[in-house]
């Protein structure tokens, strides 16, 4: 292992994972489409603090109503910053019907204003602790929270599903999530390699769901070049919580909501957050 | 989910982690050679360098050790290491190909946590050698004894590769170019990435050599 580390420069691609990029937070009815529309006034921008950096947030809802409210925290994909994942927020304040539920949503580190970057398990984790615990500060207990997961979000929820939450999850949404770091790696070589080779971030999904009590909400679809179906079934297929949905569509891809219609990612997601 | 040009490169990399073909044509008794070879697999619209430097020499007329090290997979930190032999079956004559094969090892050690992989591999060429021309088929198999070992059952025991190629072998120096089909027996994925390859299977592309003979 001496000569490993003497032979190699040992660069890690962990954070060449991440696609961090600038943000405008214009968070507004403008950049939301017709149908999912906000009150504006429930728009309420807000930062918190993660190890030394800055997280910076966005809340839909009334603060005040934290306490009472069932709130959707939204872990968002690999985008630049919460701009492109701000069409999703509007759709999701209006699941069931407007400002039925209070939704959450923050820039990792490095992505959008949050300050510092993202490289690894433990910094997502951090950033999650912060914003969870923002939470807490304001009354959201376990029975009334919601963690929806897209695509790289489901990095952070894996383990906070396996027990690692200032909240415990009772509810998960996983919406196109990856699997492992060994099977990205494996995919790519068709050999045994695990993805210390290249990388120190060895996340696992599915030993997250072999951990994860809670119910859970996996969405997916069978055209996704980006999160192969094949492995997140076998991710997820290990979870041997309290309550298990599977939404699969046929010839849908990564950006799964635009493949099959707001309406019916509606109906499903809405209808697994009724399940007792 | 986006992903940086740094993660398909790097995966990129061990796309095709199977190595070009070091010897074709086993070299004289006490000749050495010592090279370096450029790999351009393919992957979207355009190719990769995969730099690796190997060493060969013919330890009797018939028979050629060799060994080499993979230099764009340490650039990540795993320790890529080979080595093997090419033995001469038949000698070509004429327009009659020659034929020799191949046998080794390829080693994976990860200088974080020293996670290490070792995968075998044999090969057959069959070759024509013309003054200082050599022309090539060869195919080879890399061997995964630790395919269990991949998350979610997604392995597979061989890892075959075809190509076919040319040598310019004259006194001292030795230029290589080789066409390679890599793993065509399964999909490659990277993610965000398209592995160009045949049939939407295994990945494919040229590979260089320059090489000196003493």
């Amino acid at each position: 292992m001496a000569a490993a580390a003497m032979l190699t420069s040992c660069q890690d691609i962990g954070g060449a994972l991440f696609f961090a990029g600038d943000g405008t937070y214009e968070f507004t009815n403008a950049n939301l489409d017709t149908g999912y529309l906000v009150d504006e006034s429930k728009i309420h921008r807000f930062e918190t603090y993660s190890d030394s950096d800055t997280i910076q947030g966005v809340f839909v809802g009334d603060f005040a109503q934290i306490q009472n409210d069932t709130v959707i925290v939204y872990l968002h994909g690999n985008g630049p910053s919460m701009d492109n994942f701000w069409s999703s927020v509007g759709v999701l304040a209006n699941v069931g019907s407007q400002h039925r539920y209070g939704v959450i949503m923050y820039d990792y580190r490095g992505y959008g204003k949050s300050t510092g970057t993202t490289v690894d398990a433990a910094s997502m984790q951090a950033d999650y602790d912060a914003v969870l615990e923002w939470l807490v500060d304001r009354g959201l207990t376990s029975d009334r929270m919601v963690v929806f997961a897209n695509s790289l979000g489901s990095l952070p929820a894996g383990p906070a599903a396996a027990g690692n939450s200032p909240i415990a999850i009772e509810k998960l949404v996983m919406e196109t999530p990856q699997s492992s770091a060994d099977a990205i790696l494996q995919d790519a070589t068709g050999l045994s390699l695990p993805s210390s080779m290249i990388t120190g971030y060895d996340f696992d999904l599915g030993a997250n769901m072999a951990d994860y009590p809670g119910a859970l909400l996996w969405m997916h679809g069978t055209e996704d070049d980006v999160a192969p179906i094949v492995n997140a079934r076998a991710a997820m297929s290990e979870h041997q919580g309290s309550h298990y949905v599977e939404a699969v569509y046929e010839g849908a891809g990564h950006g799964l909501r635009w493949d099959i219609s707001t309406e019916e990612w509606i109906r499903v997601l809405h209808e697994f957050m009724l399940h007792e | 989910m986006n992903i940086k040009p740094l993660i398909a490169i790097a995966l990129g990399y061990f796309v095709v982690s199977c190595a070009p073909s070091k010897i074709v044509a086993p070299l004289e008794q006490g000749n050495w050679q010592a090279g370096a070879t450029l790999g351009r697999p393919e992957i979207n619209e355009g190719s990769l360098p995969v730099l690796g430097i190997y060493a060969a020499k013919g330890v009797a007329n018939n028979r050629t050790i060799y060994g080499g090290m993979g230099l764009s997979s340490s650039l990540f930190g795993a320790m890529q290491l080979e080595g093997g032999v090419v033995k001469g079956l038949v000698a070509p004559k004429g327009w009659m190909p020659g034929y020799s094969i191949s046998y080794g090892a390829n080693a994976f050690m990860s200088a974080r946590n020293g996670d290490f992989r070792l995968y075998p591999d044999a090969g057959a060429n069959m070759y024509w050698k013309k003054g200082p021309h050599i022309a090539h088929l060869s195919a080879n198999t890399w061997v995964d004894p630790t395919w269990f070992l991949t998350r979610y059952g997604q392995g597979q025991i061989l890892a075959p590769s075809l190509g076919a190629g040319y040598r310019f072998r004259y006194k001292w120096l030795e230029v290589q170019a080789e066409y390679k089909l890599v793993n065509p027996s399964r999909e490659l994925m990277v993610p965000q990435a398209d592995v160009p390859g045949i049939a939407g299977l295994g990945g494919r592309g040229f590979y260089y050599g320059l090489a000196l003979n003493f």
